[in-house]
């Protein structure tokens, strides 16, 4: 078979919070199943490759996102033609703000991001920090951590990723976290989000396999101590 | 006559506190504030006729201080210091309120202050401190501290506003060097650092943040790295580079996990750290440099005093329990949790090992920096692996995704006390891994569960 490419992209400027546990999580439910995979960091100045089936960003700090967001301008036509021929990506927190229409920061004004996602951001003076839990159509409850100023609204047609039960998700008065667009979902969720949330894995999983053209049938994991630390987590303040 | 009552009211409260058993050293410096909102200023400002050192950074603030306060001790030079490590400003208030009489009066000659990085800036500009050491910058509990640049910014803020302080500074740390970059009115900067490492080092070192030119934005290049962001490193186009320390560790000798060895500047300049690891070598050398930036004292005298030092509380402590040697090792974020791994974990890797995850607000509440932590590195780690605390759960979780599924759960401390009893013998050596509230329950069992033992057999 085919190895599945995992591109995670810019790790050196947008890693905070966590945000490797991602990727360990989408590379050992694909090992524990057998079914080979690759990483390719794409830092900032190098391409998207053709190849890839998978495309991960994480958050960063303000002064990275800078850079970040005027190397994104050069990506976003590879990052859109990958989505739309139904490429797996996941974004979370200032990746999630740059693959939408723009970001206003506090301290280095608007940033602009590539309209992947039809969501608008902007700082607020307010963290928004703490446990989150998402009840999602999909995927059902969603567990994870936020901590994020940016207050994020949609523009235009979207579908959120879930309606939040408990903490803040997008901004403080909608009640509704993240979006969902093809393959591709964008989210606040740190935690890490990916190994408490082996569903959203294993679907952003099938659709990668989907994508390299193969036909591969997910074998069911034991999840006992996923189950565990998400019933755990929901306690916490 | 409003600090008089301020202080009495902070002595009080620390007595009432005591008698209670409460211990809390935060509470007496809130009262003595809220009656005398200056009463840090006017503590510390006719006070420490030879000088007042603070001391700030990520990791190794409180073994650091301990380093300074053996070094004055050992030198004759009196002083007063913080040290329980309660670091913000109340309990500094406290420290200082404490050893003063009512009149505001202390007798000792150097004031010496470990202070959070949140808190610094106010801090500094209430008491106005000779030498500011900052060891290091590395991302740590985010939901409390925030991002690395925003600290780093107000710390610049801060040194600009200072006329009379000197820097002393990690050169090592790109982020942490730049503080003393291009700074006007001359200000004096101390720079200390490493010379070289060739000890152990991880495989899955995940938490260099700080490894691009603060003034370019480009990617910095390396010539040597040694964890994290530490290392040798130029700038590409820009001017910016690591500064020449003016003290550097060379020649860097692991011991086992007893101690290391090194010298500073030359090899006649050689100290035996009864603390390994590079990071503890660090932490000496900022010891060090802060206290011949402050104070005159020859090195030999330095050196010897680093030499007896013995850990701080709850870092690298050894406790006994029911007849158990354990390590207490305190963790809080994955650069401090790495180094333990790097020294400790992969020196010794047959131990019993315990985690105790807690996610109080003391601890940081997000507990995603485990997954940034280089636990991969466990891999191949032989001794029992015992989970506990508020996230046992997902310790648990993280072990399973490096590869470690044999692992027990249990989030009940005194159920977690019985299971460590029962996969470990008499006279038998572990490893706890305690995050800080973790650690101040976890050490009061065991300190408590010796005295009664001890007790029963008098």
């Amino acid at each position: 078979m085919k190895p599945i490419k995992i591109v995670h992209l810019y790790p050196e400027r947008m890693s905070i919070y966590g945000d490797y546990g991602n990727i360990i999580a989408l590379r050992q439910r694909m090992d524990w199943r057998g079914i080979k995979n690759s990483v390719e960091n794409i830092e900032v100045g190098s391409k998207i490759p053709v190849d890839a089936d998978l495309i991960f960003i994480g958050g960063g700090q303000d002064k990275g996102q800078v850079i970040v967001s005027e190397d994104l301008a050069l990506k976003a036509e590879p990052i859109k033609q990958f989505v739309e021929s139904g490429g797996a990506l996941l974004a979370v927190c200032g990746g999630y703000q740059l693959l939408g229409e723009y970001f206003i920061s506090n301290d280095y004004g608007q940033l602009k991001g590539i309209g992947l996602f039809n969501v608008v951001s902007k700082a607020t003076n307010d963290r928004m920090i703490g446990n989150i839990v998402v009840q999602s159509d999909r995927f059902g409850r969603l567990i994870g951590f936020e901590n994020h100023s940016g207050s994020t609204e949609y523009i235009g047609p979207a579908q959120p990723l879930g309606r939040v039960l408990k903490g803040f998700g997008n901004n403080p008065t909608d009640k509704l976290e993240g979006i969902i667009y093809k393959n591709a979902i964008g989210t606040y969720l740190h935690g890490s989000f990916l190994p408490k949330n082996p569903k959203v894995c294993d679907w952003l999983i099938a659709k990668a396999i989907a994508k390299s053209g193969q036909s591969i049938k997910l074998k069911p994991l034991s999840d006992s101590l996923e189950k565990r630390a998400r019933s755990s987590s929901i306690g916490r303040p | 006559m409003r600090s008089l009552f301020a202080i009495l009211a902070a002595k009080t409260a620390f007595r009432i506190n005591r008698l209670t058993g409460t211990g809390g050293t935060s509470l007496p410096g809130m009262l003595a504030q809220k009656i005398d909102k200056d009463i840090l200023k006017k503590l510390v400002k006719n006070n420490f006729p030879r000088g007042v050192i603070v001391v700030t950074g990520t990791n190794g603030k409180t073994t650091t201080t301990k380093l300074i306060a053996d070094i004055l001790e050992a030198n004759g030079i009196s002083y007063v210091y913080n040290r329980t490590g309660s670091n913000m400003e109340r309990g500094l208030i406290t420290s200082v309120a404490l050893e003063s009489n009512i009149a505001g009066k202390v007798s000792a000659e150097v004031g010496l202050f470990e202070v959070d990085e949140a808190f610094l800036p106010k801090v500094c500009r209430a008491i106005q401190p000779n030498v500011i050491l900052i060891s290091n910058l590395f991302r740590d509990q985010l939901d409390r501290f925030g991002e690395l640049d925003k600290i780093a910014r107000s710390f610049r803020n801060l040194i600009e506003e200072l006329d009379s302080t000197q820097l002393v500074l990690n050169a090592d740390d790109p982020l942490v060097a730049s503080l003393g970059y291009e700074l006007e009115n001359e200000k004096k900067v101390t720079y200390f650092g490493v010379g070289d490492y060739s000890g152990p080092k991880l495989q899955h070192d995940r938490t260099a943040d700080s490894i691009f030119d603060p003034f370019t934005q480009e990617k910095l290049y390396y010539t040597q790295h040694y964890f994290s962001h530490l290392g040798k490193y130029r700038g590409k186009s820009g001017a910016f580079r690591r500064p020449k320390p003016d003290y550097q560790a060379n020649n860097l000798k692991q011991k086992g996990i007893e101690s290391i060895q090194f010298n500073i500047n030359s090899a006649s300049n050689t100290v035996e750290l009864k603390i390994p690891g590079i990071f503890n070598v660090y932490n000496a050398m900022g010891a060090f440099a802060a206290v011949k930036a402050s104070l005159k004292l020859e090195d030999d005298h330095i050196i010897k005093a680093i030499a007896g030092s013995a850990a701080a509380f709850g870092r690298s402590e050894v406790l006994n329990y029911n007849g158990r040697e354990a390590l207490i090792l305190l963790i809080k974020n994955p650069t401090g949790l790495n180094q333990i791994i790097q020294t400790y974990l992969l020196t010794e890797n047959d131990r019993l090992l315990v985690f105790i995850i807690n996610d109080s607000y003391a601890d940081g509440r997000d507990i995603s920096w485990l997954w940034d932590s280089a636990i991969e590195d466990l891999a191949h780690y032989k001794g029992k692996i015992l989970v506990g605390g508020s996230r046992a759960d997902d310790m648990a979780l993280r072990l399973k995704y490096a590869g470690k599924v044999d692992v027990l759960a249990e989030s009940n401390e005194a159920e977690l006390l019985k299971l460590i009893l029962l996969h470990s013998s008499k006279r038998s050596k572990l490893f706890v891994l305690p995050t800080y509230t973790a650690m101040l329950s976890i050490r009061s069992q065991i300190v408590a569960g010796d005295e009664l033992q001890k007790e029963y057999w008098q």
